[in-house]
């Protein structure tokens, strides 16, 4: 059916990486459509995965546009189709519709300084734009990193972020340390107060928990950005992915297609609902 | 095209359009439901005040399969598409709020994503409205809210009770091909009956409703009163159900699920129901977070998407004033108060001058 | 017959002496001449009560509410709340402190005697008599074996029985037994039955037994119960209003489930989805069954489940028809006492099954 957009592609799961082990799992799926080259995306959009007989959910991607030939997704195990992927073994076949949502304004950021802050399992919707500007190393000025789980265990990424050194600067951190742990120990706000990264020409990029956004905003405000410099994503349940099932809408707009990315200034005006 | 159809013709009318399946409103179970009738039935009238529920399940049903999975014999996953192909229909007797409301399901289910199954459905659908000479509920406000009891919106044609006979109006090709198709059974219409529909027309146009005040300032008012705790008190005796969303003809919120037959293999279909915005587990996350815990929070997204968000987006309120909602309320939960109520507060907090 | 003053005038000493917190009741609605359920924390509020036949509303509902949000905001409440009650908002109360859900000295009752009359039935308004348009009501009343309706220029006076909610007709206590106060009067049973006025009254079970007597095979009950379900939207307006139907998670719907912090994605995973959301007749059967089997030995019968239907199944047989088990079998009368033990928590040691022993 031509324009289906509830028709999901099928992808292949060719490899799987365990990022984060426990009870609030995250395992990165690498997936290549079967069916040519599927669709092309932004940094910062989203896609429906779908595990037939357990149902759909909306998981960002988390490999730069740059890359062709796969998608990849970071999923924590959360529910009744989060789980049912970290079952999965490689060879597996998913469906897949998308991409959805708006996207990060890179290209308006060149020659700016940018300022990532993530937590948990919220460095996926931002590691394409961070990948991209890596990838894309002079249109950028200064690349900071601000990244943290609960403990060493719980830092998604650990090879990848340590492959940043050099092109960014990397400040990790956890909120209870292990023996052998160097770096920071304490919340991201905290180590993002500490650091004091300049608002001069930047732009702060930060996703995590509802909590930590809300003390990463407020240091932000602290540091001296103004609002229109401070992007961050929004997530909320979802069914269809393009405006009509009615539930993750901010007041007159809808998540999953005037969203996910927000600077804070058109944010803080809609209502605080997700 | 005008024509004119007598009354005790209805039926024969009907039986004229052979090619079409024809839907009325009909009572059964103390229930007035779009039905299919046959051609001929002398007893078809369009006496109804109006139906329960509006037309939209014609388009845009309670269920609908997207595609239904199994696994191939190496047990990968294998989709096949449902595509609805019904015959082309006609629904007969459709109040011009009901009409109103088609034309927003067009717009949400159009837009920048056409819904395929939707517009599957709702490309072999034509509605014949029925003007209202006289409000059909006390609960009807369709004139302030864009509408007109002798509105054409959404309609393919519309009729206009003139006692013993119709004045039947075309009002789009599809129209026009329905009353090509009846013309054995229409007549020419003068210049009498034309004054006579007119003269409705005033009649009902001067019939008194009940009034969202100063809609043009409703939009903006909501959204200064959104952190009003009127919401919470309007919303106090609200039971939670579905009712006012279901039973609206503008209402489109869905939700989607996996309807599995047998875990091995695995097949089943993939299903979009009806959902409603007044059901608690309607936005809660997987976290258990919900950004709308309660009542107020619900009521307040049902009204302001209504009045507020879909006018931002759109220029027209979502609601069409038919008063299903107040109506079939179990607690009298009032979508015309709650919005005058939350609307007059806050024109009265804002400062004089503005 | 009650005089809405005095009950007005007990609010509001009750409210402006702090013995309780607030009053569930009903005030006049904005839709017409239907009342509305309202809480009131305010003693000039009372003035806003009201009693006539359209209070139909089971007020028990309004307890459920305010459990659950005291349990949001996790306080225990300092003084009891208020709670106007007709005899079957009473029986509902009785069945919540039964089961532990409501304790007696959370709750000052408000007992309202419907005595000989009872509750207006909208629907059955609609063509009741000649000349009258619910349409056009702006008010009804209580009069002796009568209700008056009034329109902005005229008056009826048609007699109660015919335009009566069923239920009211069948009612097993007009008048509340729990109470901490009572407005209007005990009828006497003969007086009740006397008055020619409801022969029904007499039978509890008077529409199930036609019902049994219309439709009087397997078949036949198939054919009907079919053609109700099949129209079910499941919008869950009889699980909504339904004051039984307190249940944080309910089986037909295992998406609202309880989630708290500690909730495991396992746990979230294996949620079992009985009953599909689709409203198609085998998962619109699931439902309604497994409902009426929850309220067995529970429903007391306030009808209000059948009342807010809005495709107007007739929810009220299948639960007298539970109810008429549990009275004739165990000799159980929901909601009569608070004292008795829940019919399905309790066993007789000569119960006739061994497994129950």
């Amino acid at each position: 059916m031509e324009g289906n957009s509830y028709l999901p592609q099928l992808a292949r799961v060719v490899d799987i990486h365990e990022e984060v082990p426990g009870e609030r799992a995250i395992k990165t799926f690498r997936l290549e459509f079967i069916d040519g080259d599927g669709f092309s995306h932004k940094c910062g959009q989203c896609a429906m995965l779908s595990i037939f007989g357990r149902g759909e959910s909306m998981i960002s991607i988390a490999s730069s546009p740059l890359v062709h030939g796969y998608k990849q997704f970071s999923i924590m195990r959360a529910g009744r189709v989060t789980s049912a992927f970290h079952e999965l073994a490689v060879g597996a076949l998913v469906g897949i519709r998308g991409p959805f949502g708006n996207s990060f304004p890179v290209n308006d950021w060149h020659g700016k300084h940018l300022v990532f802050i993530g937590g948990g399992c919220g460095l996926a919707p931002i590691w394409p734009v961070i990948q991209t500007a890596v990838t894309k190393r002079e249109d950028f000025g200064d690349i900071t990193v601000f990244y943290g789980g609960r403990s060493p265990r719980d830092i998604m990424y650990r090879s990848e972020l340590e492959k940043l050194r050099g092109a960014a600067e990397v400040y990790l951190s956890v909120d209870s340390p292990e023996d052998g742990w160097e770096e920071f120990c304490g919340f991201v706000p905290a180590n993002l107060m500490e650091k004091e990264p300049s608002p001069e020409d930047a732009i702060a990029i930060t996703c995590g928990p509802p909590a930590m956004i809300k003390f990463v905003i407020k240091n932000l405000h602290a540091l001296g950005f103004q609002d229109e410099q401070i992007y961050t994503t929004v997530e909320n349940k979802m069914k269809c992915g393009i405006g009509k099932c009615g539930r993750c809408n901010l007041g007159k707009d809808y998540v999953c297609t005037k969203g996910p990315v927000y600077s804070w200034a058109d944010l803080k005006e809609l209502p605080q609902e997700y | 095209m005008e024509r004119i159809l007598d009354k005790g013709r209805l039926g024969a009318l009907v039986a004229a359009l052979a090619d079409w399946t024809v839907l009325a409103p009909a009572l059964q179970d103390g229930l007035w439901a779009y039905r299919p009738v046959a051609g001929g039935e002398a007893s078809l009238t369009l006496g109804h005040p109006n139906t329960v529920q509006p037309p939209k399940g014609q388009s845009f049903p309670q269920r609908e399969v997207f595609f239904t999975f199994d696994e191939t014999p190496d047990g990968q996953p294998r989709l096949t598409p449902l595509v609805p192909r019904p015959a082309p229909r006609v629904v007969f007797g459709v109040r011009p709020c009901d009409g109103q409301g088609l034309t927003h399901l067009d717009q949400v289910f159009g837009e920048e994503a056409p819904d395929a199954y939707y517009q599957a459905r709702r490309g072999t659908l034509a509605y014949v409205g029925l003007a209202c000479n006289s409000p059909p509920s006390r609960h009807c406000f369709c004139t302030c809210v864009g509408g007109s009891p002798f509105g054409e919106a959404g309609l393919d044609v519309l009729m206009i009770d003139l006692s013993d006979r119709y004045l039947v109006r075309a009002l789009t090709p599809v129209g026009e091909a329905l009353m090509t198709a009846g013309q054995g059974v229409l007549t020419e219409a003068g210049a009498q009956d034309r004054a006579e529909a007119q003269q409705r027309r005033l009649a009902a146009l001067a019939h008194p409703q009940r009034a969202v005040a100063a809609p043009q300032a409703v939009p903006e008012r909501l959204k200064a009163g959104f952190g009003s705790a009127l919401w919470e008190r309007l919303a106090q005796p609200c039971i939670g159900c579905g009712i006012c969303t279901f039973l609206c003809p503008t209402c489109h919120c869905f939700d989607i699920n996996d309807e599995v037959a047998s875990q091995s293999p695995v097949c089943g279909s993939r299903v979009r129901t009806w959902d409603s915005c007044q059901f608690p587990d309607f936005t809660m996350h997987t976290s258990g977070h919900n950004p709308r815990p309660d009542l107020g929070a619900r009521l307040r997204q049902r009204v302001s998407h209504k009045f507020q968000y879909y006018f931002e987006n759109h220029g027209v309120f979502q609601c069409t004033g038919c008063g299903r909602c107040i109506t079939a309320c179990p607690v009298g939960i009032d979508i015309v108060t709650v919005v005058n109520q939350v609307a007059a507060e806050a024109a009265a907090m804002q400062p004089a001058d503005s | 017959m009650i005089d809405p003053e005095e009950l007005r005038t007990r609010a509001r000493d009750l409210l402006e002496g702090g013995q309780v917190r607030a009053v569930i009741g009903y005030r006049r609605g904005t839709r017409g001449w239907a009342a509305e359920p309202v809480v009131i924390t305010r003693s000039e509020e009372a003035q806003d009560l009201v009693w006539d036949p359209s209070c139909v509303h089971n007020l028990a509902l309004y307890l459920v509410q305010d459990r659950r949000r005291r349990g949001v905001l996790r306080g225990p409440p300092d003084r009891p709340i208020g709670i106007l009650a007709k005899g079957c908002d009473a029986r509902a109360i009785v069945v919540l402190m039964q089961e532990n859900y409501v304790q007696r000295d959370e709750v000052y009752i408000i007992g309202l005697s419907c005595e000989s009359s009872g509750m207006l039935d909208e629907r059955k308004l609609a063509g009741a008599a000649e000349g009258i348009d619910p349409q056009d009501l702006e008010a009804v009343d209580f009069e002796g074996d009568a209700f008056v309706l009034s329109s902005r220029h005229q008056q009826w006076r048609l007699p109660a029985a015919g335009v009566m909610a069923e239920r009211c007709l069948e009612c097993r206590n007009p008048c509340p037994k729990v109470h901490d106060t009572l407005l209007g009067k005990e009828p006497r049973e003969q007086e009740r039955r006397g008055q020619a006025l409801t022969p029904a009254m007499s039978d509890p079970f008077a529409e199930l037994q036609r019902f049994e007597q219309t439709a009087d095979s397997v078949e036949a009950r198939w054919d009907f119960w079919s053609r109700q379900f099949d129209r079910c939207i499941r919008c869950f307006a009889c699980r909504s209003v339904c004051p039984m139907c307190y249940c944080e998670e309910c089986m037909v719907d295992s998406i609202s489930f309880v989630v708290t912090p500690d909730t495991t994605a396992q746990e979230k995973a294996n949620r079992l989805r009985w009953i599909e959301r689709s409203a198609s007749r085998s998962d619109n059967i699931g439902y309604h069954l497994t409902r009426a089997l929850h309220l067995a030995g529970r429903c007391i019968d306030c009808g209000e489940c059948e009342r807010v239907c809005p495709v107007r199944i007739p929810l009220r047989l299948l639960n007298t028809k539970m109810e008429r088990e549990s009275r004739e079998r165990f000799g159980y009368e929901p909601g009569a006492s608070v004292e008795v033990a829940a019919l399905l928590s309790s066993f007789r040691d000569d119960d006739p099954n061994d497994f129950i022993r």
